[in-house]
């Protein structure tokens, strides 16, 4: 293992200092000369035709600027993919789902911006809504998009191997269905967008985003403005978690809001706005069949699952596609079937989202608990038995090249004293287990790749040019560790030019989990190419060969003999002086098959690594009030190599809060027909710092032979095992498998209560 | 509607503004003051986010008038640490790793500011309580904890009363 | 989310409140704390025209020991009415009910007891923005005709979820209102209407100045339980507050209210008797009265706070055994006694 200066090293995040002093700029928090206030009208409605917009008196009130509603478009729909166009973000024809954007207004303040919606009249035919995915699939439902025969939005089908026949050589073979609610992200900071025009008509636009390329292009075609005339702009963001990825509505409306008064406008959402008019995530019916051999090794599978996608595609052929791939990738299996549907209802709209499909996780890990316990095995024996491994190709032909999943598991059971606990815990205590994995990476065509640029400054520093964006993960951290590292600097003397359409390259943005792999890579690259051009500069000054010098500490110096040196300042001073400006350029593309499409082509390899993680739980049931006290919680994560521990821990403590200790026990939306009943963080449960239990975290490093030093995604994988850790290890403590997620206080009683009547039944 | 004058004090700065009565604290330091710090996460007094020290107490923003704190001495964010550097509780959110995006970090600062100001010496299950009403989505809080234990180590007094 | 315009008054002394109280009328609001009242005005539930800011009025504010019982300033904060010695030592019920409230740092500094007490009902249907309850008719909360808690209900089922209320009513407290008019004392029990849509005996020109906790005797001891999803900022989806009188190991007296069922606080006086004379470690008794209270209390629980009713009914069960459990073994001396 070479010895590295930064990387792998606990390192303070360098965005920090500007968070703790409140410093750090926010969306909302930029203010510009003569900026208006945004505000949107939105459908009281969730399914009506649009017959008239009134806006009038709106127009007339002292301090509105402009109005605008779908007459102000170009009419066209925009969808993530060609073949899911199917949204207008101010519509012309009809209002699909309760909050839907229907006009904007720009105002000198914010009271009269509000005054001005009530006076924008909306006429609307009300038509029949449907709520529910299976009722909207049945005949005679209510058509939601006339494009898109029975509500179905995607459908997934992915076929490998057998099915039939592992099924007919199975031992047991087992169906069960499990459901859950939708989620929601509850990203600290709440939406918002403020836009601006130049007199060039050059757009600058800043918003929460998990990749400003992929919001530009959208933007561009929406605007029908050149796309080097869309200048994403660089903002501190408060998180993503999955979401803010695609192009908003509201960064639309915002920015033909600027465009139309000629003044800068801010669009800031309300809690209500962020949770309803974003995304959120999609509930779930998942019927899992599995088949396995004596030793618990799973020879079919088929998964057919019903997914409640609301109003629009959004990333539907993803989130369709996630959930399974996930499974694949991190149990073994020869021969499995996948029916994936992800339906329209008159719902707010769902996408990807960190802990993607609470009901198709737990449910494949509380089968394996099941089969496991008709067998005789316990749960730890059972993943090992179907734990992916190096060297093997998923279902959809993915080769796997590093992955430690069975090391994961040995640690977390070590740690978590499975062996001490498994079935010798008092009364209502339980333990339990879940395993997943992640991709770093999707299809992205031609944006799957990163590109940077390093350049030198002449007092010895360097700036890092990337599209690399940090949504609060310390993506910013990662790239000055790994410049600094390449480069022989510190890392205050890096400097960071990132997330800027306007600057930096074309970068796949956050929520693919690409940022190290691809983003950070590249980084590494362009600072490899930079200081080879030193060594070129250096080498002929020291009268030594390229290859024998080192970088380090500010000195470029022959290997071994430290004093034989320059000050890197002193190098680049010196190229400068010939007429050689040293700059590097470095780009990372990985090498997936171009033909795998989501929904056409749905197999080949998908990206070039995958993250392998385990969680185990320990909870104790309260069997009077069915809560649950989670005791400790070991998470162990194959991360191909950790850049940096201190980030890690962080990344995975926040993924058993929101998989395990809110996704699992209290998240859940509750609607009234199109309404959300718990908007805000009152009413849905997000977990508290005074409910969280001890969290031990274990690093796991397989080396990645791709991944930059062997990096590959770390943020997203325990959020899914925590889930299901959290699921097996209350279903352990009262003896019954729970099926409906997440496990609220009720249902444990209730299925505590029922246990005990069919208990005392066989015992009359 | 006309405004009124409220007089009171931020981060040790006299500060006279011209209000209108609906308007909240958290309004008046982000928009008239400029102290955009402090943030608006929910509006409804639930996440935190907004948390500041009135009088050394630790309120909700977005739930307290401008014309509430007339002669009351307001700390927020900004006014953390000295000429001479940073809080030790600042220093420790940086080096135990307890801010990731960021947007819940002011609000817990405030927080447990409040809560070092009156008890120097907490223990973990005073700090989960101090901080129970703040939310923050990234960290699992663990870290924040951890943190706030470390400042609390470091500061055997508190560095200024302010009532 | 914004607040909408009102006008603000800014009275010194008491007197002077009650006489902007009165001319405000039903136009104005007081503005104790503002953590309740602020959230409705953003949520358009409440559009006063006036808000009467009780900031300058120290007088209200205060524990005093009176005439054999605790008056308890209705202004004090919640922080300092747990923290008196006091209210720990005879109204312990009353320091456990309040520091459950929301969060130390929302409420406890700046909230009122006497705001707590006189927290508007909630429900899900209604406590929201605007926005979400526009596209159709308001409830009869909101002025309208219709409930969406409860189909086909021809009043408000709205639910008091407050935990000062449920522990005041259990210890047999008392409140002061004043107005121009004079001053008026009445049992807790009183203030409370069983209307949703006003469920408090509050005239528009009375203020709460005081509330009032009798002194029991020697071996009183009281306890409050509740049960939410999380630890802190949630509301209670079902409550429950004890007092026990005990004389020679015996009770003498007990007093049982449940909460977040129904419009007020529930006094269980059914429950309360089957526990008279019995002896302070009949814990056999503890639970048939439970029972009977969880029965009494299953009627009003409508599903509107976000947990089941099923669920938060039976939980009146275990937490008015868990209180009187306590509240008995306090009394006793033993435990975590005052």
């Amino acid at each position: 293992m070479p010895e590295y200066s930064y990387i792998g090293k606990r390192m303070p995040r360098i965005d920090s200092l500007a968070k703790v002093t409140g410093a750090a700029k926010y969306t909302a928090d930029l203010k510009f000369p003569r900026m208006l206030v945004g505000k949107v009208l939105r459908s009281p409605l969730p399914h009506a035709r649009i017959l008239n917009i009134d806006a009038s008196r709106a127009l007339r009130l002292p301090g509105v600027k402009a109005v605008v509603t779908g007459k102000d478009t170009y009419g066209e729909k925009w969808g993530v993919f060609r073949y899911t166009q199917d949204q207008m973000f101010l519509p012309l024809d009809k209002v699909r789902y309760f909050g839907e954007e229907v006009a904007a207004v720009a105002a000198t303040d914010e009271d009269t911006a509000l005054e001005a919606l009530e006076l924008i009249k909306v006429d609307y035919e009300e038509l029949p809504a449907v709520f529910d995915p299976m009722e909207a699939i049945a005949p005679g439902a209510p058509l939601i998009h006339d494009d898109f025969p029975q509500n179905i939005n995607i459908h997934v089908h992915i076929e490998v191997g057998d099915v039939e026949g592992g099924f007919a050589k199975s031992y047991l073979v087992r169906e069960d269905t499990f459901t859950a609610a939708e989620e929601s992200y509850f990203q600290g900071e709440p939406y918002a967008v403020v836009a601006r025009f130049d007199l060039d008509g050059n757009l600058e636009i800043w918003m929460p985003n998990a990749g400003p390329h992929m919001k530009a292009k959208p933007l561009s075609n929406a605007l029908r403005i050149p796309l080097h005339k869309v200048h994403v702009r660089k903002i501190a963001i408060g998180g993503a978690f999955g979401g803010r990825s695609e192009i908003s509505p509201a960064d639309f409306i915002c920015a033909l809001l600027a465009r139309k008064t000629g003044r800068p406008v801010k669009i800031v959402y309300t809690r209500e706005e962020n949770t309803v008019c974003t995304r959120q995530g999609h509930s779930m019916i998942a019927t899992i069949k599995t088949g396995v051999d004596k030793t618990g090794r799973v020879l079919a599978r088929d998964v057919t699952c019903y997914m409640d996608g609301g109003a629009y595609s959004s990333t539907g052929p993803i989130a369709t596609s996630v959930p399974f791939l996930c499974m694949e990738q991190a149990y073994k299996m020869d021969s499995v079937r996948y029916n994936g549907y992800r339906i329209y209802t008159n719902k707010p709209i769902r996408g990807m989202i960190r802990v993607h499909g609470r009901a198709f996780a737990c449910g494949v890990d509380t089968q394996l608990d099941m089969i496991a316990e008709e067998l005789g095995m316990d749960p730890v024996e059972i993943r090992l038995v179907n734990a992916r491994e190096a060297g093997e190709y998923t279902p959809t032909r993915s080769y796997v090249a590093s992955c430690a999943m069975k090391e994961t598991i040995l640690k977390a059971a070590e740690k978590a004293r499975w062996k001490e606990k498994w079935g010798k815990l008092p009364k209502w205590r339980g333990i339990g287990i879940g395993c997943n994995s992640v991709q770093t990476g999707f299809p992205m065509g031609i944006r799957g790749g990163s590109q940077a640029i390093i350049k030198f400054n002449e007092d010895g520093g360097a700036t890092v040019i990337s599209g690399v964006v940090d949504n609060g993960q310390g993506n910013d951290n990662m790239l000055v560790q790994i410049a600094a590292e390449e480069l022989g600097l510190r890392p205050e003397d890096i400097q960071l030019v990132t997330a800027d359409t306007e600057v930096t390259p074309l970068d796949p943005g956050a929520y693919s989990q690409v940022s190290t792999f691809i983003g950070g890579q590249a980084v590494r690259l362009a600072a490899q190419d930079a200081r080879k051009k030193l060594f070129q500069i250096a080498a002929r000054a020291l009268e030594a060969h390229p290859d024998d010098l080192v970088a380090r500490d500010r000195m470029i110096f022959v290997k071994g003999v430290p004093h034989k040196g320059l000050p890197i300042q002193k190098v680049i001073r010196m190229g400068l002086s010939q007429g050689i400006s040293v700059a590097g350029e470095g780009s990372y593309w990985p090498k997936v098959d171009p033909k795998r499409e989501w929904v056409q082509n749905p197999y080949g390899q998908m990206c070039e690594a995958f993250s392998f993680g385990t969680t185990i739980a320990e909870v104790e049931v309260d069997p009077e009030t069915g809560k649950v006290k989670v005791l400790e919680v070991v998470a162990a994560q194959d991360v191909g190599f950790a850049l940096n521990p201190l980030v890690l821990e962080g990344q995975f403590q926040g993924a058993v809060a929101m998989g395990g200790q809110g996704g699992m026990l209290t998240e859940y939306h509750f609607w009234d027909g199109g309404r959300v009943m718990n908007p805000t963080q009152l009413e849905y449960k997000v977990p508290l710092a005074i409910d969280m239990p001890r969290i031990h975290t274990i690093i796991v490093e397989s080396v990645d032979p791709k991944g930059p030093y062997g990096a590959k995604e770390a943020g997203m994988s325990i959020a899914m095992s925590a889930a299901q850790a959290y699921s097996a290890a209350i279903c352990n403590a009262i003896g019954v498998y729970l099926k409906d997620y997440p496990l609220t206080p009720e249902k444990i009683l209730k299925a505590i209560r029922e246990k005990e009547e069919a208990g005392e039944k066989t015992h009359q | 509607m006309s405004k009124r004058i409220v007089k009171f004090r931020v981060n040790g700065e006299e500060v006279e503004l011209a209000v209108e009565p609906h308007w909240t604290l958290l309004e008046a330091l982000r928009e008239e003051l400029d102290l955009t710090g402090t943030k608006e996460g929910c509006s409804e007094g639930v996440c935190g986010s907004c948390t500041v020290l009135v009088d050394g107490a630790p309120v909700r923003a977005c739930l307290t008038l401008a014309l509430e704190v007339e002669g009351r001495e307001i700390l927020t964010v900004e006014g953390l640490g000295g000429p001479d550097g940073l809080d030790p509780l600042q220093r420790a959110f940086i080096e135990r790793g307890a801010v990731q995006c960021g947007f819940c970090t002011s609000g817990m600062l405030m927080a447990a500011k409040g809560l070092l100001l009156e008890n120097p010496n907490p223990s973990q299950e005073d700090i989960k309580r101090a901080l129970a009403g703040n939310i923050c989505r990234c960290t699992g809080y663990i870290k924040i904890i951890e943190a706030v234990e470390e400042a609390a180590s470091l500061s055997p007094t508190p560095i200024h009363e302010s009532r | 989310m914004r607040l909408p315009r009102f006008d603000y008054l800014e009275p010194h002394t008491l007197e002077e409140a009650l006489e902007m109280r009165s001319e405000a009328g039903e136009k104005g609001e007081v503005l104790a704390g503002g953590t309740d009242l602020l959230v409705r005005m953003k949520q358009r539930l409440k559009k006063p025209s006036f808000l009467i800011t009780l900031k300058h009025l120290r007088e209200l504010e205060g524990v005093k020991m009176e005439e054999g019982e605790l008056a308890i300033g209705a202004k004090t904060s919640l922080r300092d009415v747990i923290r008196s010695p006091w209210v720990q030592r005879y109204a312990n019920g009353l320091a456990e009910a309040l520091s459950s409230v929301g969060a130390y740092t929302i409420q406890h500094v700046r909230g009122t007891i006497g705001g707590n007490l006189c927290q508007d009902t909630r429900c899900l249907y209604y406590n929201q923005s605007a926005f979400w309850r526009s596209g159709r008719a308001p409830c009869h909360k909101a002025g309208g005709k219709i409930c969406y808690a409860r189909e086909g209900s021809d009043r408000c089922r709205s639910t008091n979820q407050s935990d000062g209320a449920t522990a005041l009513l259990a210890l047999d407290a008392r409140v002061t209102l004043r107005s121009l008019r004079g001053e008026r004392t009445i049992p807790v029990s009183d203030l409370f209407t069983m209307k949703g849509e006003a469920p408090l005996d509050i005239r528009s020109d009375e203020i709460l100045t005081t509330i009032r906790i009798p002194i029991a005797s020697q071996s009183a001891a009281s306890a409050y339980e509740r049960i939410s999803y999380r630890s802190a900022i949630d509301f209670p989806v079902a409550c429950a507050a004890v007092l026990i009188e005990a004389e020679d190991k015996t009770i003498r007296r007990a007093r049982i209210a449940v909460g977040a069922m129904g419009n007020a606080p529930l006094l269980m006086i059914q429950a309360a008797e089957l526990l008279q004379g019995k002896p302070l470690e009949d814990e056999g008794a503890w639970k048939r009265a439970a029972r009977i209270a969880m029965d009494h209390a299953s009627a009003f629980a409508v599903n509107n706070v976000g947990a089941t009713v099923e669920w938060r009914v039976s939980m009146v069960e275990v937490l008015v055994r868990r209180a009187l459990r306590r509240a008995c073994e306090a009394a006793r001396g033993i435990g975590e006694g005052p």
